[in-house]
């Protein structure tokens, strides 16, 4: 860790000493994020979506035992902040990396990390037929409804009227057609245990979202089919807000089309 | 009860100054610096109201870049720790020991198809799964492993994929994780996989692709072909790279080649094709299957990949990272000159051809695959004639016997590179021969495989006036 600081004047440190100390501690980065600095823009969701998995795959012992597989996009470097073994796939092909992985290493903890563009554009089809198939994998999909690594192109769920470098004017349905809602099409496949859309703007929502990370994971584990995490997030670079600003938008227009909430959960009795 | 107190510690430098944690903060005691920055210039999170913390954690919770460590006293109970998993359920694995597959004595002669053979050369030299898609003229191998069920006896994964980008990425996840897998298409199906091809070889991520040649181009025809000898030789898909590229010429080499593609794509974590065709996949001949090897443990397999991504030994051997990707071009200089590094070191080693009576001929043909079967008869032909020909086909495409035929060419009359397609070794032929001699190609297009009779008249008609 780099150097620290609690306070700007001295008298307020001396203030927090007595109760910075290790027998105090309620909340630290978890272990498996190291020190890296991470490329992401200030107040990228990635960086908390990153810390809850890190947290999770901690918590279940599955450090060692845990293949992820990282997307094209912002995500692409995901693999350089947690401390685990990583593939780097092409471009919406994780889920089937994803899919071997998990049957060559059937108690392998096995999970993919992908944006909108990835699992719902370019790697649609690997998305829907790894779900389809029961791959008791995790995908966790990133969606900020629009590219943000080449700069804030249109994308797969960018929401109609919603301004993008490829779409300057408003995504139009006449042109672009409609923001794909690849959460709900999962739901219906057979092969899928636990579908759920969830959101890290707020500590209540990163709670929630973290314990749908933890339900898919233990899902995969206990071989019940595949399981689909949705995160609804934010692109403050792409849709040129401050991060705080960003959240209040998501939670005005992103919720009203994508619904935030467990669509499908074949284990529902097991954990109430 | 004392009254609960808190303080966070930020990580200045790590601190991004998105500002979230200032408004997760219910009791106001976040700010942002507005005169002081970190090292990477941003205005960064402070307690400007120390006394106001509660030690509630939101600020660190809502942190994106995992910045801030929370302090709070009285320490709260210590909540029970989380389950750790469950046992994991096991979906291949054999229930039973391993045991050899009922279907062949050892050394027994048997007769199938190529398409066959390979199927059952790949569960016997101890592959670990395979992924594939239909498409004629191959689809006998996925065939044949669902009847014989691997799964059952070695634990082997087979796997119908949704498209053969989808089964050329399985390889590549299989594969990054130390396992021997193997997929196969034919030239269609080939042409979508390149994109995950020249992943594999960028990112070392060793596997066995068999490609069973039809004719092209586009949708072409599904009568055999070779036509795919360019896009074999030459990587394929994007970038500076090579596969190792065997082609059988018989049943029996379909069988025996599947374990020393496995072999020479570990031993130099390469991606290594077999490149067959139509003839060669559907015509059915004697053959005897390689003797039965057990698939590797977990721990043979971290001795021999320690780079593979499977978790196991991270503690000991930290992180290992599959990817082909490297923004700074410094190092992605130094990773394209380590792989021409292990090109070179495969093309001094590596090369295999074969010769039947090159010594007394006067003219060559050069020949790989059903194309060399084919040249083989035409040679006797010939020599009914009183013709002396001989035959050189080369096994390994890539590398190529290069410096073999050169040997070879000096002093020949002339030197005729046979190929079902519309001349495409001939370049790599020519280059060998090196102006020794004189050159020509001959092939048959569309499906159509030349006859014994066609080969020495073009001979006749390139060289003999």
């Amino acid at each position: 860790m780099s150097e620290v600081k609690n306070t700007l004047d001295g008298k307020a440190e001396t203030a927090a000493e007595t109760i910075v100390c290790p027998e105090n501690l309620v909340y630290a980065k978890p272990k498996l994020m190291n020190d890296q600095a991470m490329h992401y823009c200030p107040g990228c969701s990635h960086g908390v979506v990153h810390k809850l998995i890190a947290e999770v795959i901690e918590e279940m012992g599955m450090t060692n035992r845990t293949i992820g597989i990282s997307p094209v996009g912002c995500a692409v470097f995901a693999y350089r902040y947690l401390d685990i073994d990583w593939q780097e796939a092409a471009h919406g092909r994780a889920p089937a990396l994803a899919s071997a992985c998990k049957r060559l290493w059937p108690d392998r903890l096995v999970f993919t990390y992908q944006g909108d563009g990835d699992a719902a554009c370019i790697g649609t089809a690997e998305t829907i037929h790894a779900l389809n198939r029961g791959e008791n994998i995790t995908i966790i999909f990133v969606n900020n409804a629009i590219y943000g690594m080449t700069g804030g192109q249109m994308a797969p769920t960018t929401l109609l009227g919603m301004k993008t470098a490829t779409c300057p004017e408003g995504r139009r349905a006449d042109i672009h057609g409609f923001p794909l809602k690849l959460t709900e099409m999962a739901a219906l496949l057979e092969g899928t245990a636990y579908v759920t859309r969830q959101s890290v703007h707020s500590v209540a929502a990163i709670r929630k979202a973290k314990k749908a990370i933890r339900h898919a994971f233990e899902n995969s584990m206990q071989g019940k089919g595949s399981n689909l995490v949705e995160i609804v997030s934010t692109c403050s670079s792409g849709w040129k807000l401050s991060p705080e600003k960003a959240n209040k938008w998501m939670e005005e227009h992103m919720f009203e089309y994508y619904h935030v909430g467990d669509l499908k959960d074949t284990t529902a009795h097991l954990h109430d | 009860m004392s009254k609960i107190k808190g303080a966070v510690v930020v990580d200045v430098n790590r601190c991004k100054g998105c500002n979230l944690c200032v408004v997760a903060c219910p009791t106001q005691t976040l700010a942002l610096t507005t005169n002081e920055v970190n090292h990477k210039g941003y205005a960064y999170s402070y307690m400007a109201q120390p006394d106001a913390c509660i030690g509630c954690s939101s600020c660190a919770i809502v942190c994106p870049d995992g910045c801030i460590s929370v302090y709070k006293t009285p320490r709260p109970a210590a909540r029970p720790a989380a389950a750790a998993c469950d046992a994991p359920v096991a979906q291949h694995e054999p229930e039973k020991v391993p045991s050899v597959p009922a279907d062949a004595e050892e050394g027994e002669v048997l007769l199938m198809k190529g398409n066959e053979a390979i199927a059952h050369a790949a569960i016997r030299c101890g592959c670990d799964g395979y992924f594939g898609y239909p498409i004629t003229p191959q689809s006998e191998v996925l065939e044949t492993l669902s009847e014989l069920k691997p799964w059952e006896t070695t634990g082997m994964v087979v796997l119908q994929a949704e498209s053969e980008v989808a089964s050329i990425n399985m390889l590549y996840g299989g594969g990054g994780t130390g396992k021997r897998v193997m997929t196969s298409s034919s030239s269609v199906g080939i042409a979508l996989m390149q994109e995950g091809i020249s992943y594999m070889a960028g990112a070392e991520v060793p596997g066995v692709i068999v490609n069973v040649q039809r004719g092209g181009p586009g949708l072409g025809t599904i009568q055999p072909s070779q036509s795919d000898y360019n896009q074999a030789t030459r990587g394929g898909g994007n970038g500076d790279y090579n596969l190792i590229v065997l082609a059988p010429n018989s049943v029996q080499e379909m069988a025996d080649f599947v374990d020393l593609a496995f072999t020479l794509a570990f031993k130099y974590r390469n991606p290594t094709l077999i490149l067959s065709d139509g003839v060669i996949g559907q015509m059915m001949e004697k053959v005897v299957l390689p003797p039965y090897k057990p698939r590797r443990t977990e721990e043979e397999i971290a001795a021999e990949c320690p780079w593979a991504a499977n978790g196991h030994g991270l503690e000991k051997r930290g992180v290992n990272v599959i990817t082909s990707l490297e923004l700074q071009s410094v190092e992605m200089e130094k990773r394209n000159l380590h792989l021409q590094a292990k090109y070179k070191e495969i093309a001094e080693n590596e090369v295999r051809y074969e010769t039947t009576d090159c010594e007394d001929a006067d003219y060559l043909i050069v020949a790989f695959g059903s194309a060399a079967r084919i040249s083989q008869k035409a040679m006797s032909v010939a020599r009914q004639q009183g013709l002396k020909v001989g035959l050189f086909r080369p096994i390994t495409l890539w590398p190529f016997p290069t410096k073999e035929i050169h040997a070879m060419a000096a002093g020949k009359k002339g030197v005729l590179a046979v190929e079902i397609n519309a001349g495409q070794m001939v370049f790599d032929v020519r280059a060998a021969v090196a102006g020794q001699a004189p050159v020509a190609h001959f092939g048959r297009l569309g499906g159509i495989v030349p006859s014994p009779d066609e080969i020495v008249e073009a001979l006749i008609s390139s060289f003999c006036h």
